[in-house]
């Protein structure tokens, strides 16, 4: 392991879940550096997910175990996921969950609401830092969705886009919150092999120009071998093997996690199945 | 089964006061241990007649995820079936001037002759063309549901002639099983009707549809050809002793009682040994049957359930006809305890519906036996909450029981909550 | 982290004296239309066409349009389902009813009308514009909306751990409980000026006429408080589905869980919306309960009139607002247009609302407002246009 200097933007250590008797994660730790573009891979079912949401506050991990999540300074252990989104912690489903009913635009405008500083009160008495607001929420949500090549069906409805422009949507809808880590799960499920180049080239511009750290879990291992420059890998729950691409890929844990041990079944290596 | 402490009771009383008319306080005196006594039996005879209702609602919720506000009504329904069924086959014990009754306005005959009448044409016309041929599934649905209002109409002939001829317990019987059968065959036709269209609605639709089933049902039965707008008084098809009277004081056998006796009644052990009948046997149906196991399949998962092969369409409308058949049931025994029906859109009548329900989801919805568990529970808490605390506030005892029971375990007490997966 | 709302508003916001126009004058215009109604239209519909019936439809009209449109907020927008919508109408009326029943018996010593010109529905009655009655009134119909509010802020507490069909069920409970409580345990109406003015508030407060109702109260309700109350809920609602608030509330019903996890507080919204709509229902209840030919009584705010305020906002289209009025106004009108076929008119309204439901489920207008081309295309034929959603 290489330390960078700096001190990390996302620190996590010691993070486990049980749900009954089921191990979902053991021990998960990770550092994330300002800048970053890290993978988290696995086989299906090895906890990727249940680590997103362990990340977000959409459970809580198993207290007691000295469990630490600290993301710029701030804990968010025991943080409500709006609390957490507000710190600067942003994240995409796997399974897309847009508001189907609220046009493409206004996915993107809700976002921005972790940063209005307008009041209720205020929205109903237009007053003039919320109509400013409004402008700036208008202006910065057309610019992502043009970014995201998402502008020209900015008055449809969510559900109304094909598959692919969906998932481009979480993603902007997830920028919009300003983040400073963002969590992608599974940006590429069901995409061909065209727009997961392009996927590919948007995640590397987002974080360059939005300045933002960015973890990834993927199965498509062309596109995570390609764009991330640490990879962790996890299995049955447990953090296997860290390191650059090339060393991952060597590393004969991960190979036994993903093709099987001898007397294992073989299991398929990277579909683009889930989680 | 005479009482512990001393000879029968004199017969100067027969026939004794029913149980609505001593609803209010039991006649004054009463000891702790006998008005504790008195308390639990009521409130196990309603509350099983609760956990009746709550089965259907129950049911339906397991399988389709959607609250059957129309359940309630269907529980009216089958009070007012048998009312009108009753007085159809000949029942009349009550005198009808004292009791303001009016003549039967349901034509029962009517509907089960036009029921008889299909049939017939339809065995004469439809048979022989679709000799050789499958049916279709919604012929196949006609059929079934004709044949079944033919049976609806026998068995109310079948009252008429047992009651005709003497054996009225059993002409009873008849009339709770022709009560049973068309409301089952209502459910059927609703279910058909309204909710197979809406299957893959949003839950909301199907609730609003639910709603105006509720209503449709309700105000259908205060037309005047049908039940009309003043409440009747029901006859009494089942026996009603006194089967024991126990503890109680008096100073000589024949006096008035000075302080009240425990008394167990026959309509009462009726109406719970039904209830409880009907719910072993349907929990035997649900956990040992093939259909059953079809229907807990269905719950699980509708989809993964037609992938399999189960005509999920026909576990479904089981479900319903089995539900509706349950409430009618627990309408008939209801209206033999507490005599007076009110009109089908009286609220005190669908608000019991309505806390059958509350006792489902206390219990657990989508649990048969958490069903069972709650009605009892709230038949008890209803009950005791009348008789020790303030008596007006019955019915907020059953829902502030809900809120609270929602609020400490959201699944109700057997039930489970299913996490949503992100 | 490059981009900051705050820099970035400052820079395309209106000047504060101009947003201040734009966003007050409405509610001014609200109240001056509300006037225009009451002075013009009221004695022009009584006097001149003699159409005493239509006037009092519109007051019922309007009743129900705020009744549906609160209700929108909390179902609608939110997609929490109440249906003990009515509770809230009940305790607000109840609570306006006793602060200006004894309120005037304090004040004048009897409860007869007194407000001014704008508070009544009768015609040719010679009244100041303004008097303290009015006042009364007006302070009474907050004070219910408060109280409703509070109700609101009651039932909303539960929706934080209770989802879909179990906080409906809740909301039905708390309901049946309200409407219970006014019937069982509230006194019978006091009518003697003397032991009013000895009789302390909080016993006061007690006599609210019990399962007889609350008889002898002065109608205030008018086409200027009915209206005003309108104008001003359809500008809430307005204003607040076009703020980050309504987007906010939406996205609840949406997807909670990525509504969660874009930085929306749920539990705080739905309580807001909850509490709202009660507020909103609490002011409707209270004019209710003034209303001329209404006598007062909970057994009528049970969970019958509250399925009718569902109706309305399910037929008109969850969450669109104009949706909601327009199946106010028509659920309104429907049953008494229905008249003629006497007996029929419930089965016919019910039969209406299943079909309804059967051949278009989304209600009339969908999620879209009336103006929106969206809201029509099931009309004309055009909803295969967008062809990839289903």
């Amino acid at each position: 392991m290489t330390l960078k200097a700096s001190a990390p933007i996302l620190e996590v250590r010691n993070v486990s879940k049980t749900f009954g008797g089921l191990k979902a994660v053991t021990d998960f730790a990770l550092e994330l550096h300002k800048g970053d573009l890290q993978g988290l891979i696995g086989p299906n079912g090895a906890g990727k997910t249940t680590c997103f949401n362990l990340l977000t506050g959409v459970y809580r991990p198993d207290a007691g175990v000295g469990e630490r999540i600290v993301l710029d300074g701030q804990s968010l252990v025991g943080l409500r996921p709006s609390r957490i989104a507000a710190q600067g912690l942003s994240r995409t489903f796997q399974n897309i969950r847009l508001f189907g009913e609220l046009s493409v635009l206004d996915n993107v405008k809700l976002a921005c609401h972790v940063r209005v500083t307008y009041s209720m009160l205020g929205g109903v008495l237009r007053t003039a830092g919320c109509l400013g607001q409004e402008a700036a929420i208008t202006e910065r949500a057309m610019e992502l969705l043009r970014l995201f090549d998402l502008h020209d069906r900015a008055a449809e409805q969510g559900r109304h886009l094909p598959y692919g422009a969906q998932r481009r949507l979480e993603i902007a809808r997830a920028l919009a919150t300003s983040p400073k880590v963002l969590l992608l799960d599974e940006p590429a499920a069901g995409m061909n092999p065209q727009e997961k180049v392009e996927l590919a080239k948007l995640i590397r511009r987002v974080r360059d120009e939005f300045d933002v750290t960015i973890l990834l879990i993927e199965h498509d291992m062309g596109l995570v071998m390609d764009i991330c420059e640490r990879i962790t890998v996890l299995d049955y729950g447990r953090t296997i093997a860290s390191g650059t691409p090339a060393h991952v890929q060597a590393d004969p844990r991960v190979i036994q996690a993903y093709l099987g041990a001898v007397d294992d079944e073989p299991a398929p290596a990277a579909g683009g199945t889930h989680a | 089964m005479d009482s512990r402490l001393g000879p029968a009771p004199p017969r100067a009383h027969w026939p004794p006061p029913r149980a609505h008319e001593q609803a209010r306080g039991y006649y004054p005196p009463f000891t702790v241990l006998e008005k504790f006594l008195q308390t639990l039996m009521d409130g196990l005879a309603v509350g099983s007649l609760y956990a009746l209702i709550a089965l259907g609602y129950t049911m339906v919720y397991g399988i389709l995820k959607f609250i059957n506000f129309a359940h309630s009504d269907i529980f009216v329904l089958g009070a007012w079936i048998s009312y009108a069924t009753a007085l159809f086959a000949g029942y009349n014990d009550l005198d009808p001037a004292a009791a303001g009754i009016q003549a039967a306005p349901f034509p029962v005959w009517v509907l089960y002759g036009l029921g008889g009448a299909t049939f017939v044409a339809l065995v004469v016309a439809g048979i022989p063309k679709l000799q050789g041929r499958p049916l279709s599934e919604s012929a196949r649905a006609l059929l079934l549901g004709v044949t079944w209002a033919w049976a609806c109409a026998g068995m109310a002939l079948a009252a008429r002639v047992l009651q005709g001829a003497g054996w009225s317990i059993v002409g009873g019987g008849a009339i709770l099983i022709c009560s049973m059968l068309t409301c089952g065959l209502v459910g059927f036709t609703l279910e058909r009707v309204a909710y197979k269209p809406l299957r893959n609605a949003p839950r909301l639709n199907v609730l609003i549809t639910a709603i105006g089933i509720s209503l449709l049902l309700q105000n259908l039965g205060q037309l005047e050809w049908m039940f009309g707008t003043r409440p009747q008084g029901m006859p009494s098809l089942l026996p009603d002793a006194v089967l024991a009277e126990i503890g109680g004081s008096r100073p000589s056998p024949d006096a008035d009682w000075t302080v009240q006796p425990v008394r167990i009644r026959l309509l009462d052990v009726i109406a719970a040994g039904t209830a409880i009948v009907l719910m072993l046997a349907l929990d035997r149906l649900v956990f040992h049957t093939k259909i059953g196991r079809a229907m807990r399949a269905v719950s699980f998962s509708e989809r993964n359930a037609a992938l399999m092969g189960i005509p999920v369409d026909r576990v479904i409308s089981f479900t319903f006809v089995l539900g509706s058949m349950l409430a009618a049931a627990a309408g008939f025994l209801y209206a033999q305890k507490y005599t007076k029906l009110g009109q089908t859109a009286d609220t005190v009548w669908v608000l019991l519906g309505l806390k059958a329900f509350v006792a489902a989801v206390v219990g657990g919805i989508g649990n048969i036996r958490g069903a069972m568990l709650g009605g009892i529970l709230i038949g008890l808490l209803e009950f005791f909450g009348v008789a020790y605390l303030i008596p007006q506030l019955r019915d907020v005892y059953v829902f502030g029981v809900l809120i609270l029971v929602l609020l400490v375990r959201p699944g109700g007490i057997l039930g489970s909550t299913a996490v949503e997966k992100v | 982290m490059a981009w900051s709302l705050s820099s970035r508003a400052s820079q395309l916001g209106p000047p504060a004296a101009w947003s201040l126009v734009r966003g007050v004058l409405p509610f001014l215009a609200c109240v001056a239309v509300a006037i225009l109604a009451q002075v013009i239209l009221k004695p022009f519909l009584i006097t001149t066409l003699g159409w005493d019936f239509a006037a009092k439809m519109i007051v019922d009209v309007g009743i129900n349009i705020v009744l549906a449109v609160s209700l929108t907020l909390v179902n609608g927008f939110t997609g929490q389902f109440s249906i003990g919508h009515a509770a809230f109408m009940a305790v607000g009326g109840y609570t306006a009813a006793a602060i200006v029943y004894y309120g005037s018996y304090r004040i004048a010593g009897n409860p007869d009308l007194a407000g001014g010109v704008l508070s009544s529905m009768l015609v040719g009655r010679e009244a100041p514009w303004f008097t303290p009655h009015d006042l009364l009134f007006l302070v009474a119909m907050l004070a219910g909306g408060v109280v409703a509010a509070l109700c609101g802020y009651l039932v909303g507490l539960p929706s934080l751990r209770l989802k879909g069909d179990y906080l409906a069920i809740v909301t039905l409970g708390f309901g049946e409980i309200v409407r219970v409580l006014i019937q069982s345990q509230t006194g019978d109406v006091l009518y003697d000026p003397e032991e009013i003015a000895q009789t302390p508030a909080w016993k006061l407060a007690g006599s609210l006429g019990g399962s007889l109702g609350f008889s002898g109260l002065p109608f205030y309700t008018s086409f200027f408080w009915v209206y005003l109350l309108v104008l001003v809920t359809l500008l809430l609602a307005w204003r607040i589905k076009n703020s980050s608030y309504g987007r906010a509330l939406i996205s609840i019903r949406e997807d909670e869980i990525a509504s969660e996890a874009m930085g929306v507080d749920t539990t705080r919204f739905k309580i807001r919306a909850f509490v709202l709509s009660a507020f909103l229902a609490g002011c409707a209840g209270a004019l209710f309960a003034h209303t001329v030919g209404v006598q007062l009584n909970a057994a009528e705010l049970g969970f019958v009139k509250s399925f009718d305020i569902i109706i309305m906002v399910v037929l008109g289209g969850l969450g669109s607002i104009s949706g909601a009025v327009i199946a106010a106004i028509i659920l309104t009108i429907l049953p008494e247009a229905l008249r003629g076929v006497a007996e029929y008119r419930m089965v016919a309204y019910a039969v209406a609302l299943i079909v309804m439901m059967l051949v278009r489920p989304k209600g009339l207008l969908g999620v879209h407002e009336v103006w929106e081309r969206a809201a029509w295309d099931w009309l004309l034929g055009a909803s295969k246009r967008k062809g990839a959603g289903r």
